[in-house]
């Protein structure tokens, strides 16, 4: 980002002389290997302006099939003839980062088996999906994902019996459970942007000391499980650590495990405090 | 992962086709022009400039140095791939919708579409004697039946052809003779793609039907099938990890009616064997037309209606990941 530090384009040779005298640019290395460069350059209206560079180098070394390295050294042809090598802006660009969150959806891990036990444990009630009103679980409701997620909340609760609200499984009668929002007339609304954050195994790690990276996070949790996400707070000024972070494991279970280890855990000579996420369940911690 | 954002056509994308190595990414799309890219960093390396239409397909062979497209031109051009210079100009009465290299490169098809009259057929061309003689006698000509040809691709050894039809049906067809050897009707709808497996034995078909099928090459059989909820435009077998991506969404002409959401407009992951869905990427804003995945099967590109071009590298986690069930096999 330029920013403009002299006004006036000519000015006193005394200025001029200050100019020169200005250092062309400075780098300065940090711990994390993030150079800094700061350069001082007249632009096209002749006005001095500062400009902040900060550059990280990583090497990666690659091998590639030797036919594929030589055609590295072509020349550009056709539209792209005479320009010079590497990625041209107005074709190139990085994209946002996205998220490829594999696992499985689960149809086949229920067993036969699985599912006769489970129709033991439900003798004499009946299920009811709240969604379709169809005689299978919500969570397996086959329009999921197409209805609206409003009662998402209650789905997440419903896979933990003990701590949930008994909605999901009742006996069939008169109070058979509505959720308020499609009571009456009430049709589904529209979609929610949100519909697809699960926050059902993201756990909240706070008091972490202010230089604690992402990849101490991952450090630190990977061996519970695999993490979908992981995301710390950082300082909008400093870039340092704001001393919490959320951690979101594929599944329940790890996140889990991961809370009843490392909740109390010193690291950094600090005391962690591992819970979960308020927005899922907080009654469940 | 970060996805690279390649944005060298004006118009909606038709095909991509990485080559053999994988370094190259050629791309045709409606404005006219095929691009090659760098698939590590998305780098343009050129343009193949000189078709008058629409570009509907494009193939590479396999030393990298032949390239040929159709077009709604009506023409099918082999290119230089180094250079960008047009070899030869084959001329038909319709436009090309799908040209393939033999697995010896020694010969190419050329689906041609059925318009004015004139009926819809699969074009097989000589690549060796137009480079040496330039000039040749009219291609051999098979007319699939009882509906036109969308799509088509090699058999292992040149054995035979692989077509697939307008009304869902796939058939296999001698290239010499031009008979028809077996035939099968899975699908209900328009063959949208056909992909050969790595070794040819096996291929993917995607189709308006909202289904993806896998069948075995020699006998026609269905091996699996991936039903999603929209309509699909490409299907891609990966290598390393058992997957199948898919990728479409509604009509481009409905595409104004609803949502970005509603649109499906996403590449889904498949497990090749177990036929269930185990991941997305999201991304587009209008259908996906094709996919292609890099042949080492660490990356993979997806072509959408909306001109852009996304190449995404995949995450560690991704070569990481194992079925709960098969973790005890891979332990």
């Amino acid at each position: 980002m330029p920013v403009e530090i002299t006004g006036a384009p000519k000015s006193s040779w005394a200025d001029e002389v200050g100019e020169e005298l200005d250092p062309p640019y400075e780098a300065v290395t940090d711990e994390n290997g993030v150079k800094t460069v700061i350069e001082y350059i007249v632009n096209d209206d002749g006005k001095k302006v500062k400009v902040t560079r900060k550059i990280k180098k990583t090497l990666i070394t690659e091998r590639v099939n030797k036919a594929a390295a030589e055609r590295k050294k072509w020349a550009k042809f056709g539209e792209e003839q005479g320009k010079k090598p590497g990625p041209d802006l107005s074709t190139t660009s990085v994209g946002e980062q996205i998220f490829l969150k594999l696992s499985s959806t689960g149809k086949s891990v229920e067993t036969v088996e699985d599912i006769e036990i489970t129709k033991k444990k439900l003798l004499g009630k009946k299920i009811l999906c709240r969604i379709c009103k169809g005689d299978h679980f919500t969570t397996k409701c086959p329009y999921k994902d197409t209805l609206p997620p409003l009662d998402e909340l209650h789905i997440q609760e419903s896979k933990e019996p003990s701590t949930a609200e008994p909605v999901q499984v009742e006996a069939q009668g008169s109070g058979k459970y509505v959720p308020p929002s499609l009571r009456g007339d009430r049709k589904p609304t529209g979609d929610s942007p949100y519909k697809e954050r699960r926050d059902d195994a993201t756990i909240r790690v706070t008091n972490l000391s202010e230089d604690t990276t992402e990849s101490d996070i991952h450090e630190l949790f990977r061996h519970f499980g695999s993490i979908s996400r992981v995301y710390l707070a950082r300082d909008h000024q400093t870039n340092m650590c704001k001393g919490f972070a959320f951690v979101s494991f594929q599944n329940r279970d790890d996140a889990g495990k991961a809370l009843a280890s490392l909740n109390g855990y010193g690291y950094d000579n600090l005391i962690l405090r591992v819970e979960w996420a308020k927005s899922s369940s907080s009654s469940s911690s | 992962m970060r996805p690279i954002l390649l944005q060298g056509h004006t118009r909606s994308l038709t095909q991509i086709k990485y080559n053999r190595e994988g370094d190259l990414l050629f791309s045709a799309a409606k404005d006219h022009v095929v691009n090659v890219w760098f698939s590590h960093n998305g780098e343009r390396l050129g343009t193949y400039n000189g078709h008058v239409g629409a570009v509907w397909t494009v193939d590479v062979n396999s030393a990298s140095k032949l390239l040929l497209s159709g077009s709604a031109d009506n023409t099918a051009k082999l290119w230089d791939v180094r250079t960008g210079k047009c070899l030869h100009t084959w001329e038909f009465h319709t436009a090309v919708k799908r040209v393939a290299f033999s697995e010896d490169d020694t010969m190419a098809l050329a689906v041609t579409e059925q318009q004015m009259g004139y009926q819809g057929a699969v074009a097989i061309l000589k690549i060796d004697s137009v480079l040496e003689a330039g000039e040749q006698d009219e291609p051999f000509v098979i007319s699939p039946e009882p509906t036109k040809a969308m799509v088509a691709a090699w058999g292992y050894l040149n054995k035979y052809i692989i077509i697939g039809h307008k009304d869902g049906m796939i058939s296999q067809y001698d290239w010499k003779t031009g008979e028809k050897l077996t035939s099968k009707h899975p699908h209900s709808d328009v063959i949208t793609d056909l992909q050969m497996s790595p070794d040819r034995t096996y291929f993917a078909t995607s189709s308006k039907d909202k289904s993806a099928q896998l069948f075995e090459s020699n006998t026609l059989n269905p091996l699996k099938k991936y039903v999603t909820d929209c309509p699909l435009n490409s299907a891609s077998i990966t290598p390393i990890q058992d997957f199948i991506i898919v990728g479409g969404g509604q009509d481009a002409m409905q595409v104004t009616t609803t949502s970005m959401r509603q649109g499906k407009f996403e590449c889904r992951f498949w497990h090749k064997i177990l036929e269930e869905e185990v991941g997305r990427v999201k991304g587009h804003f209008g259908p996906i037309n094709t996919i292609a995945v890099h042949p080492d099967g660490k990356s993979f590109s997806s072509g959408g209606e909306d001109g852009y071009i996304r190449v995404h590298h995949f995450d560690e986690d991704y070569f990481k990941f194992t079925y709960p069930e098969f973790q005890h096999i891979g332990a």
